[in-house]
C-alpha cells in the first residue's frame, strides 16, 4: 500500500507574549491509502492541532508533510487553499452547511466555486454521493431543513465531492445524538471500505476509535502509534 | 458567474434585511436627484429671468483714456488728451452688424442710440433712459409688444412708447402729445404711441423707445449707434463670445455673465451647498452599504471560514461580497432614480395662485446617469472593506468560533 500522508517532526509552539508553549514536539505520522485512522487525545493534547497542520489550516513550527506524494508544508498560501480544495476532504464537529443553498448545491459548492460556475456534471456528482450517503429523496431540500444526522452525511458527501486523497474529520459525531452518529460512523466506514476512502479521525471517543483500524495517541505532544 | 449566484442568494436569504437597505440607497439617491433638479432648476431660472429681458452680449466704444506719447527727448514727455468733442459711438456699427448675422450662436441683434432725456408735462419734469431701436427690432432683446397695456407698439415717425408707471406719473395715455426734451438741449413734441408694464419698476418709470431715425436728430448722433445688443441662443456661451468678438471688433464686449456678477456668485456658492449636499447624501448611502455588509460578513464567519478551509479562494470569497454591494447599489440607484424623477415631475407640477411653480423644479436636470453611476460605484468600493476581511478571515479561527 501506498503512503497518503508522511508527517516528519512536525513541532508547533505558539507565542504569547514572552510565553511559548509547545503543543506538538517532533510528531512522525505515516497514513497508508484506504486507511479509517483515529487520532486519539485528551483536551488540550493537541491532536486537533495536529489535524488542523495536516489539512494545511494550520503552519506547524518545524517539519515535513507529504500528501499523496507532494510535499505540502512548503507551498504558498494560494497553493495550499488549491490543494485543499482538490486533494483534501473535510468533516467538522458542526457541519457548517450554507443555509441559503440546497443539499445538492451545498455538496458541488467547493468545487463550483473553484471553476466559477456550477455544471451539469457537477450537479450529476453532488445527487450520485447524496445518493450514496442516503439521501436521495432530500437532495433538493435547502441545508435549513435537514436534521443534524442529515447534514452531516450531506458534510461527509461534500467532502468526497473532489475525490480526496485524504479525509479529515474532526468530531464528526462530536453533535449528534447516539443514533444518528452510529449512522454517520456507519456511513464512513462502508465509504471507508467500498470506496478504499482513507480516513484520519479525531476525537475522544474510545467507541470511535474502537471501530478504527489504527489509533494514534497525541500524548505531551508526541504521537504514539497504536494498533486496534 | 458563480460568486454572483452565491450574491444574489445571500442577498435574497434575508429580504428585510436587504429591502431596507436598498430603500436607504433608494431614498439617499432620491435626496440627491431632488437637490439637483432644484438647484439646477432654480440656476435655470435666475438665468432666464435675468437674461430673458436684457441683451446677452453688449458692444460699445471703448473708454478712451488719456496716455503717454513716445518721448522725442529724454526730459520732455507728451500725453494725449481725451477729446471731449466726440461722441462715444460705434461710427462703423454697419460691419459689425454684419459680422454678427454670421455668427450661428447668435439670435438677434438690436444696433441702438442711448442717451437721457425728459419728458415734460406742464410742470412736471420726468428723467428718461431712452433707447432708440429699429421699429422691426423692438422685440429683439426684451418682449415689448406682449407687453403693451395701452395703445400699440407702432412706433412711427414721432412715436414714443413709455412705461406704465411713468404714464401714470405724468398723467399720460396713449395717443396723447408730450415734449421731449434730451441732454442735447433739443427740444420736440411726441405723441405716446404705446404704454407698457414689463412689472420692473426701474423700467416701467424710467424707460423710454423710440425709433432710431427719430432718435437721430434728438440725441445728435447723425451716423453712428452708441451700443449693439445680442441675443444668443445658449446664454451660457457668452461670456466666450464676448471675449471672440473683443479680438475680432476690438470694442469694449461686454457679457451678461459679466454684468451680473452677484448673481453669478449666488449661483456659484448655490451649487457649491448642492454639491456638499449631494457628497453627505453619498456619504450616509455607502457607510450604510459598508456596514451591512460588514455585519453580514461577520454573520456568515462559519459559512466563510468553511469555504476557505475547502480552499476556495479568498477573491472567490471578496467578489461574492463587492457583487453584493454592486447589485445593492445598481438596485437602490435604479429605484433612488425612478422614485426622483417621478417626485420632481410631481413638484414641477404643483403652482401657486398666480400660476408660478411652487419650487422651481426641473426633472430632467436630476444628473440620473452621474448620481446612478457615482452610487453604484461608491457600493461597489464601499463593498471592498468588508469583503476583504472576509476574504482574509482565518478558515481555523472561523470555523472553531
Amino acid at each position: 500500500m501506498t503512503d497518503v500522508l508522511e508527517a516528519r517532526g512536525i513541532d508547533m509552539s505558539f507565542r504569547n507574549g514572552d510565553e511559548v508553549t509547545e503543543v506538538l514536539k517532533g510528531v512522525d505520522l505515516t497514513l497508508q491509502a484506504g486507511e479509517l485512522v483515529a487520532l486519539l487525545g485528551a483536551s488540550g493534547s493537541g491532536k486537533s492541532t495536529l489535524l488542523s497542520i495536516i489539512g494545511l489550516l494550520l503552519r506547524p513550527t518545524a517539519g515535513r508533510i507529504t500528501i499523496a506524494g507532494q510535499r505540502v508544508d512548503t507551498l504558498s498560501e494560494t497553493e495550499r487553499a488549491r490543494f485543499r480544495n482538490q486533494r483534501l476532504g473535510f468533516i467538522f464537529q458542526f457541519h457548517h452547511l450554507l443555509p441559503d443553498f440546497t443539499a445538492t448545491e451545498n455538496v458541488a459548492f467547493p468545487a463550483a466555486a473553484t471553476a466559477g460556475r456550477m455544471t451539469g456534471a457537477m450537479r450529476q456528482r453532488a445527487r450520485e454521493l447524496l445518493e450514496r450517503v442516503g439521501l436521495a429523496d432530500r437532495m433538493d431540500f435547502p441545508a435549513t431543513r435537514l436534521s443534524g444526522g442529515q447534514k452531516q452525511r450531506v458534510a461527509i458527501a461534500r467532502a468526497l465531492m473532489n475525490n480526496p486523497a485524504l479525509i479529515l474529520a474532526d468530531e464528526p459525531t462530536g453533535s449528534l445524538d447516539r443514533v444518528s452518529a452510529e449512522k454517520v460512523l456507519d456511513l464512513m466506514e462502508e465509504v471507508n471500505r467500498e470506496d478504499k476512502a482513507t480516513f484520519l479521525i479525531c476525537t475522544h471517543d474510545e467507541n470511535i476509535a474502537a471501530r478504527c483500524a489504527r489509533r494514534i495517541i497525541v500524548k505531551d505532544g508526541r504521537a504514539d502509534r497504536v494498533q486496534a | 458567474m458563480f460568486a454572483l449566484v452565491v450574491a444574489r442568494r445571500y442577498l435574497f436569504s434575508n429580504p428585510a434585511q436587504t429591502a431596507l437597505l436598498i430603500t436607504g440607497v433608494a431614498l439617499g439617491v432620491t435626496a440627491f436627484v431632488f437637490i439637483t433638479a432644484l438647484i439646477e432648476g432654480l440656476a435655470i431660472r435666475l438665468t432666464a429671468d435675468v437674461t430673458a429681458n436684457s441683451s446677452h452680449v453688449s458692444l460699445e466704444q471703448e473708454v478712451r483714456v488719456a496716455r503717454v506719447l513716445p518721448a522725442r527727448a529724454a526730459d520732455v514727455q507728451s500725453v494725449a488728451l481725451v477729446s471731449t468733442f466726440q461722441r462715444r459711438q460705434i461710427r462703423a456699427w454697419g460691419p459689425t452688424v454684419a459680422l454678427l448675422r454670421s455668427q450661428p450662436l447668435v439670435s438677434a441683434i438690436s444696433p441702438q442710440i442711448s442717451g437721457n432725456a425728459f419728458l415734460v408735462k406742464g410742470e412736471a419734469v420726468a428723467p428718461l433712459a431712452v433707447t432708440a431701436i429699429e421699429p422691426s427690432a423692438l422685440d429683439a432683446i426684451s418682449p415689448i409688444t406682449t407687453k403693451i397695456i395701452g395703445g400699440d407698439a407702432d412706433l412711427g415717425a414721432d412715436g414714443i412708447l413709455i412705461g406704465a408707471q411713468l404714464a401714470e406719473n405724468l398723467g399720460l395715455s396713449a395717443g396723447q402729445p408730450v415734449l421731449f426734451r434730451t441732454d442735447r438741449g433739443v427740444d420736440r413734441l411726441l405723441t405716446v404711441r404705446g404704454i407698457f408694464r414689463t412689472g420692473l419698476l426701474n423700467l416701467d418709470e424710467r424707460v423710454a423707445f423710440l425709433s432710431i431715425r427719430t432718435a437721430r436728430p434728438l440725441l445728435r448722433l447723425p451716423e453712428g449707434v452708441t451700443n449693439i445688443e445680442v441675443k444668443l441662443h445658449d446664454p451660457g456661451q457668452a461670456r466666450e463670445f464676448a471675449a471672440f468678438l473683443r479680438d475680432a471688433t476690438g470694442l469694449r464686449v461686454t457679457s451678461w455673465q459679466e454684468r451680473n456678477t452677484t448673481l453669478e456668485g449666488a449661483l456659484f456658492a448655490q451649487a457649491q451647498t448642492g454639491t456638499l449636499i449631494q457628497i453627505f447624501s453619498l456619504i450616509s448611502v455607502l457607510i450604510g452599504i459598508a456596514s451591512a455588509l460588514s455585519l453580514s460578513a461577520n454573520r456568515r464567519r462559519g459559512e466563510i471560514g468553511i469555504m476557505g478551509a475547502f480552499g476556495v479562494a479568498r477573491r472567490f470569497i471578496a467578489a461574492v461580497f463587492v457583487l453584493q454591494g454592486l447589485l445593492i447599489g445598481m438596485v437602490g440607484a435604479g429605484i433612488g432614480c425612478l422614485t426622483g424623477f417621478a417626485l420632481c415631475s410631481w413638484l414641477a407640477t404643483l403652482t401657486k395662485a398666480d400660476g408660478t411653480m411652487v419650487l422651481p423644479i426641473v426633472a430632467s436636470e436630476g444628473s440620473y446617469l452621474t448620481v446612478f453611476a457615482l452610487t453604484t460605484l461608491g457600493a461597489v468600493l464601499a463593498s471592498v472593506i468588508p469583503a476583504r476581511s472576509a476574504a482574509r478571515l482565518d478558515p481555523l479561527e472561523a470555523i472553531q468560533q
